[in-house]
């Protein structure tokens, strides 16, 4: 029995080393009281990707911590608009050399005083290419920005951008490459906001436990994959207008989920309502719920530049024509989109509703008169292809279905498992057919909705999958930027999108729309530009 | 003895660099770029990923990043993700919970398991059998991501018994219900091996002399009968602690677990290399482990079984 006894003792060591570490290593705690009427509002969120620092916060999940923690010079209000939040005024005579002035009382959440040099270091630090911050490109407006961008391999021999200066501590006086009239509009993206002195020095550090100037601060560090929890910061100016004592941020790997938690009452947010709740949102959550136009666009692209077939605008309205928005909208999106009239968003100035006029409407005849007028695709074939790792499958093959139907040529939906196998094919010139595309603003004005997608620098520098090119078009942009009032600039940018309008690069489908749910413990909030605006919060 | 716990052990060296080796150049043979797919939708920077691409070795051919890699490990380095997390800081928060919830559900599957097989066993044809053959029936033919969408809407939504997700309540709360899920299939696997290996034991010539000895039926049951039925049902348990850690990715993800299933999912989509392998090899450490144990259950068992 020696071997058999020894055996035993192994064993059982090796089973009890097995459970100690499971019960030594878990970082849950069961006693975080978060019960109705403490004021603590818990919100659904995915995975940040990256730390929690502002320049490399590229998504919406990361970006909504960062918008509770931080306030830039530029924030949107509940209608989309453009408004100041840090900057007192903001002063341009040429949209190029802009003067902008702090508010002060702002610190940040250690004590230290915001300033104009809090802002310059926070976006030199962003634009510099060793540091690889996600959001970098977003500073190439800033004269400057090149010298610290010099390219592959090349280390930058400078780290200050020379088109910015502070003129004391609360005048910022910032020069751009050239006019920019957007450039207000893009300040209110969550990478401009400024950082304190801390950040430079354990920029990791800072990523789990960032410090900000905004109405909430951190309580503890980021719990990757669990929650990230802020409490309010009573030293801020506008803190006597948050209702939120907190905020909860918790970490979802599956909306589906969330859902469940949100309907059980153990989640106060979900942002957006995943599909398996849309047949059912309105009755689970009576009278708690929000349904407004969001900021995405899905379109259709095309590869004009290296595909013959794709290359006459004709036969892309033709396309165009074939398609059912209202019925993809409706029937595939349960009204979770809207019909795309417009390459610009419905929530941002300067859309027009019907823009797209003809081209965007069903009219199978005449489609197919156009399809046939413009040669037509070599074999009568198209393809689309779609990344299989989004909720894509069931509209693209409608999509599909429709263009067959109504041109009388063959469809196929081709899937890609990711969206960058399709970039990487486009990059190729390996993918001949069609593909899903869409896009989200990154500021609200309609030059996002314009120059990053389908200009000649995006091809390199941007999302222009297509490689399409119109000088004309690329004449309204710059002409847009020069406006002197920003009526003047979105009829600019009116013209170039008439341009993209009579050309169709790609073809818009539907816009998308925001589904929101909330629990009983809010009485009412308001969300702009993906963010919740916690000044809009009302308990109840 | 000794000797031969010695030598398996030794057996998971090359073990642990064939593996690694392996699921290396498997996931390097995905197609798609790291790199573009931090970016989403939108394109990655050129200047930026060339700086990220320099700095995770994405450039240089498989043999060089595996060395980058191996050589890393073996100074105690686990390496990086590609947004700059420590894969050893990632693999100490989420492995606990995944082992946690693998060992829940290992220890609900033996004892439920073997309990209800044995009963079934004894009462054979009777009321009780039948509802242990029905059951279990019914637990293997459902898929483990339905049971457990069903389970969480009616204790979690409607009832409110357990929580619907998170680990916020800890252990065993937050445990319980996933667990079970997790161990639904095996619990009915083990209850069906213990029923047929103890309808044969009873019948057994040993098993009626003990009788015969007027031995009281617990002990003829408890120890004559069950431990020889034992040992098929060991074999399976210790290959499903293994199979349990693999399985947890779809129960986590059911219940929002941040355990290693989820990240492991999430990290062959972005082609992280190096977690991969590094979550890969824990598993499959877990397997070797298990595996040994199952060898040294034997001899306690069956003291005709010896490793000398």
């Amino acid at each position: 029995m020696r071997g058999a006894k020894s055996a035993k003792w192994v064993a059982i060591a090796a089973v009890v080393a097995l459970g100690a570490t499971a019960c030594g290593g878990g970082g849950d705690d069961g006693s975080s009281g978060k019960g109705k009427g403490n004021g603590v509002v818990s919100v659904e969120i995915g995975e940040p990707q990256n730390g929690l620092v502002p320049s490399n916060t590229y998504e919406t999940e990361g970006g909504q911590v960062i918008n509770a923690l931080f306030t830039g010079l530029t924030k949107l209000d509940a209608d989309n608009k453009v408004v100041n939040a840090m900057a007192q005024s903001v002063e341009t005579k040429d949209n190029k050399v802009w003067t902008i002035k702090l508010k002060s009382g702002y610190t940040f959440h250690n004590g230290e005083k915001v300033t104009a040099q809090s802002f310059i270091d926070a976006w030199n630090y962003g634009a510099n290419q060793t540091n690889a911050q996600q959001t970098n490109p977003l500073f190439s407006h800033i004269q400057g920005y090149s010298d610290l961008n010099p390219g592959e391999g090349k280390k930058p021999k400078t780290d200050k951008m020379s088109g910015l200066k502070a003129v004391g501590d609360d005048t910022l006086q910032i020069t751009l490459n050239g006019a920019f009239s957007a450039f207000p509009s893009q300040l209110s993206f969550t990478a401009f906001v400024p950082l304190p002195k801390a950040f430079f020095k354990d920029p990791k550090g800072f990523g789990e436990a960032p410090i900000g100037n905004g109405p909430f601060k951190m309580k503890g560090t980021f719990k990757h994959n669990e929650e990230i929890d802020v409490t309010k910061y009573d030293k801020y100016p506008d803190a006597s207008k948050i209702e939120a004592k907190g905020v909860n941020f918790k970490i979802y790997s599956n909306l589906d989920t969330a859902y469940k938690d949100l309907v059980a009452g153990n989640l106060d947010v979900q942002l957006v309502i995943p599909n398996s709740g849309l047949p059912t949102y309105h009755k689970d959550l009576p009278g708690r719920y929000i349904d407004e136009a969001d900021s995405g666009v899905g379109y259709i692209g095309f590869p004009i530049k290296y595909n013959k077939a794709f290359q006459n605008a004709d036969l892309r309205k033709a396309i165009s024509m074939s398609i059912d928005r209202k019925t993809i909208a409706s029937k595939i999106f349960l009204g979770a989109r809207t019909p795309a009239d417009d390459f610009i968003s419905p929530i941002i100035d300067g859309y027009r509703k019907g823009a797209c006029g003809d081209a965007c409407t069903l009219n199978p005849a005449k489609a197919k008169e156009l399809y046939k007028a413009s040669g037509g695709l070599p074999g009568n074939t198209l393809e689309i292809g779609y990344n299989a790792d989004g909720d894509h499958k069931a509209w693209i093959e409608a999509v599909a279905n429709q263009i067959q139907q109504n041109l009388g040529i063959k469809v196929t939906a081709k899937p890609f498992e990711q969206f960058q196998t399709i970039l990487n094919d486009l990059d190729a010139k390996k993918y001949q057919g069609a593909f899903r595309m869409a896009w989200n603003m990154d500021y609200p004005d309609m030059e996002n909705y314009l120059r990053p997608i389908f200009s000649k620098e995006a091809i390199t520098n941007g999302s222009n999958y297509s490689g399409y090119v119109n000088e004309d078009f690329e004449k309204l942009l710059v002409k847009g930027d020069q406006a002197a009032t920003h009526e003047d600039a979105v009829k600019q940018y009116q013209q170039a999108d008439d341009v993209l309008l009579k050309d169709l690069p790609y073809i818009p489908v539907y816009f998308y729309t925001l589904n929101t749910g909330f629990s009983d413990k809010i009485k009412s909030m308001k969300i702009a530009g993906h963010n919740i605006l916690w000044d809009s919060v009302k308990l109840s | 003895m000794g000797r031969y716990v010695v030598r398996r052990m030794l057996q998971v060296i090359p073990v642990v660099i064939g593996v690694t080796f392996i699921i290396f150049c498997l996931v390097f043979a995905l197609p798609g770029d790291p790199i573009q797919a931090l970016a989403g939708d939108k394109r990655a920077d050129p200047n930026i990923a060339a700086v990220l691409r320099a700095h995770y070795h994405l450039n240089e051919p498989l043999y060089q990043q595996y060395w980058h890699y191996i050589s890393g490990v073996f100074t105690g380095d686990l390496g990086e993700t590609y947004n700059g997390r420590a894969i050893s800081e990632i693999v100490s928060e989420r492995f606990p919970i995944t082992l946690k919830l693998g060992l829940t559900s290992f220890g609900i599957e033996a004892v439920i398991g073997i309990v209800a097989g044995i009963f079934s066993a004894l009462k054979k044809g009777k009321f009780i059998d039948n509802v242990v053959l029905i059951s279990t029936l019914v637990l293997i033919s459902i898929p483990v991501f339905v049971l457990g969408s069903v389970l969480q809407l009616e204790f979690g939504v409607k009832l409110k018994i357990t929580p619907v997700a998170g680990i916020e309540k800890g252990w065993p709360q937050s445990y319980i219900l996933p667990a079970v899920v997790l161990a639904s299939t095996s619990m009915a696997y083990v209850a069906r091996l213990v029923r047929a290996s103890m309808t044969e034991s009873v019948r057994a010539d040993y098993v009626r002399t003990a009788i015969a000895k007027g031995l009281p039926t617990r002990r003829v049951i408890g120890v004559h009968a069950l431990r020889n039925s034992l040992i098929p049902v060991v074999t399976f348990l210790g290959f499903d602690l293994g199979a349990l850690m693999g399985g947890a990715i779809i129960t986590e993800r059911v219940f929002n677990m941040p355990g290693i299933g989820g990240q492991l999912a999430q990290s062959v989509y972005l082609r992280e290399r190096p977690i991969v392998v590094g979550l890969v090899t824990l598993l499959v450490l877990i397997y070797l482990v298990a595996n040994l144990l199952v060898d040294l259950m034997y001899a306690v068992l069956d003291p005709r079984i010896r490793y000398e």
